[in-house]
């Protein structure tokens, strides 16, 4: 049975960011304008840096809450949403104004989130709550406040908005949430610290990073059983090393680009026969990494070296490195 | 509804009751006992003269329930929970029978907070039990090397462990004449020596040892002054204080000689956890132990309780419910263990160490985390800490 929380912090922020948002709404065409901006998110400056896709300088230095780490687009690109972890809020930006307009009230510490706009939803995980919030955008509410496992990290949410998957660090498990119900209906156990996921684009397997194994585990969706993991092993690199987290894979899913952490590398995969490719050197600490609509380059965060790296993905080349702010966590490109 | 009838009815709902299968019970349990000594006086508060509290200690107990607290959510998959069970006894020999009738009872984990010296009894009274010990408290070296018992596992990091992580930062930064103030407990003299001899390990050298004695006796001054104990022929880097009252070591900062940072006991000291750690998922460990411990800081016996329970419900999980035998077999294979500092643990099968990252601390920072970058090693990195297989005298996989 959903229990509707109402907000109990901030709701007059919150009101006046969803009248903001309305009247940006009602002004601006709804039109995305492909600007090609690439905003990196940075977790010790509190800001997000906002480079020209060409010249690769800074456009902007937008300060955001406390702690920024995840960003999604809705779909039109009007809006992005910023998880801000030391404030429990994910902020709303103006992509067309380059300013935070609302902010949405989460469970504390929020990480990474999942966005399903056709339902209204988003699913935050709360790294500090062990939770998964379960948030109508719309409505601004708070509907459920699923507990997982310690330190939930990466969520998915399928297209059928019926199953979301989140995994919980600690717990060295991957959860199958029903949203609607708001409780975890099923685990399965994977490596150690499972951190994010990349779905295949047919919706059958998801791919899952986990981070002290080294390993990025696949698992079934129909079944929802582990079924085969990936190892990874950068040259004249050690198995301790090796500590996987981001993820993405190509819109025709046949191939995946892992981060490997404090390795420096990613390893670009081969989906259909789980074979590493390549590896390719990037910076310190390799985190988050997203591909460019064209899907020509990747973007990877550093997040101990403070800069991001260009990756040309026909030749598996590092291009350039671009300073950004301090701890950057995730990239994403307005286009 | 007349009395008969009630009564009537009353007998039915029982019967009805007892013929209905059991309501979905709770999973069945796991059992973890927790084994100290009351009166433990590692756990007194540090006391500063006048009554001044500097520092509250405590059993490790939260840590261990942050451990089974942490596993909550296995047993949906465990089909069982782990709990833990409290035993408070008052000597070491009472703590070795209560070991012994729990582990007839049927528990085979067992979480010992306990000086050094208690485990010699321990160890003699549960020789070639099916059980695991595991030492949440004690970093004494002559545990692992001498008494090198196959039953007692250390998450505890040993004192070679912590030395070693001191002074490869040290000599990280070229500070390598060290002068040794060393204390009058018989502890302190145990830490001079790893000390020393991890200094020799590393390439520092000892330019004095100087033994102190607290206390303001003008006839001592030689002694309780660290001014006239640091008025030595020589220059050095680095004061190296042995003092496991942390009562003189007080005194050393700002009143030697020369101006030199102290290190050991206090100002940069080596541990296996700090409240300040921030990295590797450290921040959520430790928030929800200080919630769990009503504000307190979550320390290394803490720590080393965190990563037993760890390692003990990983075991369950990765073995899909094994008995213990397979249990154990985890626990001391190659597996790698998750313990929030970077580099995976593991324990070492020549002495059941576990390897694990040294943080240094001070008092509002982790100044470093060894291993040092830099430092070396053929096979795991984690081994250039402590003692590695060929230089120990204990070889449980032989």
């Amino acid at each position: 049975m959903p229990v509707a929380v109402a907000r109990s912090t901030i709701p007059l922020a919150n009101i006046a960011a969803a009248c903001l948002v309305a009247a940006c709404l009602a002004a601006a065409p709804a039109r995305a304008k492909d600007t090609g901006l690439i905003f990196v998110s940075n977790e010790k400056t509190n800001n997000i840096i906002i480079l020209d896709p060409k010249t690769l300088k800074i456009v902007k230095d937008l300060k955001v809450s406390r702690r920024p780490r995840d960003m999604h687009f809705n779909a039109d690109h009007t809006k992005l949403y910023v998880a801000c972890g030391d404030d429990d809020v994910i902020d709303v930006v103006d992509v067309a104004k380059l300013e935070v307009v609302g902010k949405i009230a989460t469970g504390a510490s929020p990480e990474t989130f999942a966005l399903d706009e056709a339902r209204d939803r988003l699913y935050v995980s709360n790294e500090e709550a062990s939770s998964v919030s379960v948030i109508d955008i719309k409505e601004g509410i708070t509907i459920h406040e699923v507990p997982t496992g310690a330190e939930p990290e990466g969520v998915y949410v399928d297209a059928t908005g019926k199953n979301v998957y989140a995994t919980s660090e600690v717990g060295d498990l991957v959860h199958l949430i029903d949203p609607e119900a708001g409780a975890v209906v099923n685990d399965v156990v994977v490596g150690t610290r499972p951190r994010r996921f990349a779905a295949t684009p047919d919706g059958k397997k998801l791919w899952v990073t986990t981070e002290m194994s080294g390993e990025v585990w696949i698992i079934d969706r129909d079944s929802f059983t582990a079924d085969g993991k990936i190892e990874f092993l950068p040259p004249g690199m050690r198995k301790v090393d090796v500590t996987p987290v981001g993820i993405t894979m190509t819109k025709d899913g046949k191939t995946a680009i892992v981060t490997l952490g404090h390795a420096g590398f990613i390893a670009f995969v081969d989906v259909a026969t789980r074979a590493v490719q390549n590896y390719v050197l990037v910076g310190k600490r390799a985190w988050g990494v997203t591909l460019s609509k064209d899907e020509k380059t990747a973007y990877v965060a550093n997040g101990l070296g403070d800069d991001i790296t260009i990756v040309d993905t026909a030749s598996r080349k590092a291009l350039q490195s671009v300073a950004v702010g301090r701890i950057p966590w995730g990239v994403v490109i307005d286009e | 509804m007349n009395k008969l009838a009630f009564l009537a009815a009353a007998l039915c709902a029982t019967v009805a009751r007892a013929q209905t299968p059991a309501p979905p019970a709770a999973p069945p349990r796991m059992t973890i006992d927790y084994v100290e000594l009351a009166d433990d006086a590692r756990y007194e508060p540090l006391r500063a003269f006048a009554r001044y509290i500097l520092l509250d200690r405590d059993h490790p107990f939260a840590g261990a329930t942050l451990g089974v607290n942490d596993a909550k959510p296995l047993s949906r998959v465990l089909k069982a929970d782990h709990q833990l069970e409290r035993v408070t006894v008052k000597t070491p020999e009472e703590m070795a029978d209560a070991i012994v009738k729990a582990n007839d009872a049927g528990v085979n984990f067992f979480i010992v907070d306990a000086p050094a010296e208690a485990f010699r009894a321990i160890a003699a009274a549960v020789k070639g039990r099916d059980l695991l010990l595991f030492n949440v408290s004690a970093p004494e070296d002559w545990l692992r090397r001498d008494l090198c018992s196959p039953e007692i596992v250390h998450t505890m990091p040993s004192r070679a462990q912590l030395m070693d992580g001191l002074n490869q930062f040290l000599v990280s930064k070229k500070w390598r004449n060290i002068l040794v103030f060393r204390g009058p407990k018989p502890e302190d003299n145990e830490t001079a020596e790893a000390y020393e001899r991890s200094a020799k390990k590393f390439g520092a050298r000892i330019v004095a040892t100087q033994d102190f004695t607290p206390g303001t006796d003008p006839r001592e001054r030689e002694k309780n002054n660290p001014a006239l104990l640091s008025a030595i022929n020589a220059d050095w880097d680095v004061t190296f204080v042995a003092d496991i009252d942390y009562d003189f070591v007080r005194e050393v900062s700002y009143h030697t000689v020369r101006p030199r940072p102290v290190v050991g006991a206090s100002d940069l000291v080596p541990a296996a956890w700090h409240w300040t750690w921030d990295h590797n998922g450290a921040p959520q460990v430790n928030t929800r132990f200080s919630k769990l411990a009503n504000g307190r800081h979550m320390d290394s016996p803490d720590f080393a309780a965190w990563m037993a329970v760890k390692l003990i419900t990983q075991s369950a999980l990765r073995t899909n419910g094994g008995d213990f035998k397979a249990r154990r077999a985890f626990i001391l294979g190659p597996g790698s263990f998750d313990g929030d500092k970077g580099e995976a643990m593991s324990i070492r099968p020549w002495d059941h160490q576990m390897r694990q990252g040294i943080l240094l601390g001070s008092p509002y920072s982790v100044v470093a985390e060894a291993p040092i970058e830099g430092f070396l090693h053929q096979k795991d990195v984690l081994d250039t800490l402590g003692d590695d297989e060929p230089e120990t005298t204990c070889h449980l996989n032989r």
